[in-house]
């Protein structure tokens, strides 16, 4: 297989293409496919501050570097969600990638500034945090962002995650979730800021390559809380259909949103009507407690019951004043993922000085 | 067929001994989806087609990330 840039000897193949790139031309490819998603979708412009979502997987610091790389101003934010050695593995990666390449990461730390870590959000039937766990990040990725004025929150989904997740929403028509899943989450409401996700139309395969080939130390491990979550089996699924017809995973999605998006209620947008704040947190919510509020409460009373110290929320640490903010987003939880305490933003000890 | 092959599959790096032509042959001996997976040799990546040696040494990177995105 010959790459389709300079005819060298290929390294990654695009089954859904037939075509295939050499070491050397995959990255400039890969980065010109990530652009070309910014324009077509018009996701942000030149001037804009983006705040990058991290986790310390492939995804989202493959997106950092390649922002980075395409001279956006991107900053990132990580979030402490306190899942054992897991957490500190993948908040190691991200504070070294934010160190080696010279950029700002923003990190709130659950246990310390919340009083709860996401194993305390277990769900009573699945055993499984991971439904409650999205809606904390899209909350406090989105609050970060109102807080310190970024123009748009960017996450890591890729083709697979976002085929898997239609998969899921067909399987149980879940209606309401269908209409505003896409690649652009506009905003509707001045503490909810937009959300983009310009790797969508990229496979988990071609950004595990662009992180391998550009040398990005990602942590390879999963979750451990994810180990038999839905979201697996729908891509084990979508990826048997892909080895027998490469290009399923993307014709079901980009079909979806070019052809079937549109005839469902809210395409694209967070719901704007019946918007309020939330009475705690005053976050927009379209409940009288956001749904992150009640999570929370839920997280510190299970903490309260197996003993472990909550932490003294008044004492947190870090800038991020009061200001409009709140959790939103698509797949699973509506979009009253709304308010809690305020989150502190902790700064990174040391920064060294960007360079882009 | 080729020989065995040593072959070490991430993240837990487990070690095991396959037969495989090619590495579409490889992934699809241990029972692996080609899209879930790349084949790592040297620090370099194959693509399907890739003929393997007995003497070959390769990695499998798993990339396929589950729970809330």
């Amino acid at each position: 297989m010959r790459c389709h840039t300079c005819a060298a000897p290929a390294n990654v193949e695009i089954r859904r293409s037939r075509i295939a790139f050499c070491a050397r031309c995959y990255p400039t490819w890969f980065r010109s496919r990530v652009q070309e998603r910014i324009d077509h979708d018009r996701m942000f412009r030149r001037e804009d501050r983006v705040l990058v979502a991290v986790s310390g997987g492939k995804d989202s610091l493959a997106l950092w570097h390649a922002l980075t790389r395409l001279g956006y101003r991107a900053d990132g934010v990580y979030i402490r969600l306190g899942i054992g050695g897991y957490s500190r593995r993948s908040q190691e990666k991200c504070e070294r990638f934010a160190e080696q390449h010279g950029l700002t990461l923003h990190q709130v730390d659950l246990e310390e500034n919340e009083g709860f870590v996401v194993p305390d959000l277990r769900d009573a039937r699945s055993g499984k945090p991971c439904a409650a766990c999205g809606t904390v990040k899209r909350y406090h990725f989105n609050r970060v962002a109102a807080d310190l004025g970024y123009e748009v929150v960017a996450t890591g989904h890729n083709l697979d995650d976002e085929a898997a997740t239609l998969f899921g929403n067909l399987v149980h028509w879940n209606v309401d979730y269908l209409g505003r899943q896409g690649p652009v989450l506009e905003s509707t409401h001045p503490g909810l800021v937009r959300k983009v996700k310009p790797l969508y139309r990229l496979g988990e395969r071609e950004t595990a390559a662009y992180a391998i080939i550009e040398r990005i130390d990602y942590i390879l491990e999963e979750c451990p809380m994810a180990r038999g979550a839905k979201s697996l089996a729908y891509k084990a699924m979508l990826n048997s259909l892909e080895e027998q017809q490469p290009g399923t995973k993307y014709g079901f999605l980009v079909g979806f949103l070019k052809q079937g998006r549109a005839a469902l209620p809210g395409a694209g947008a967070d719901r704007a009507a019946g918007l309020r704040s939330c009475v705690r947190c005053g976050q927009p919510t379209t409940a009288e407690v956001c749904a992150y509020c009640r999570l929370a409460e839920r997280g510190r009373r299970k903490r309260a019951r197996s003993g472990s110290a909550a932490p003294d929320r008044l004492s947190r640490s870090g800038r991020a004043g009061p200001g409009p903010g709140a959790g939103r987003d698509a797949p699973h939880p509506g979009p009253d993922g709304g308010g809690g305490p305020r989150p502190a933003v902790v700064e990174p000890p040391a920064r060294p000085s960007p360079s882009g | 067929m080729g020989r065995e092959m040593r072959v070490t599959i991430l993240p837990e790096r487990e070690v095991r001994e396959v037969r495989a032509r090619t590495v579409a042959d490889l992934l699809q001996e241990l029972g692996l989806h080609r899209d879930a997976h790349l084949v790592v040799r040297r620090d370099e990546i194959l693509t399907g087609d890739v003929r393997l040696a007995e003497t070959d040494e390769v990695e499998i990177y798993p990339v396929i990330s589950g729970g809330a995105r």
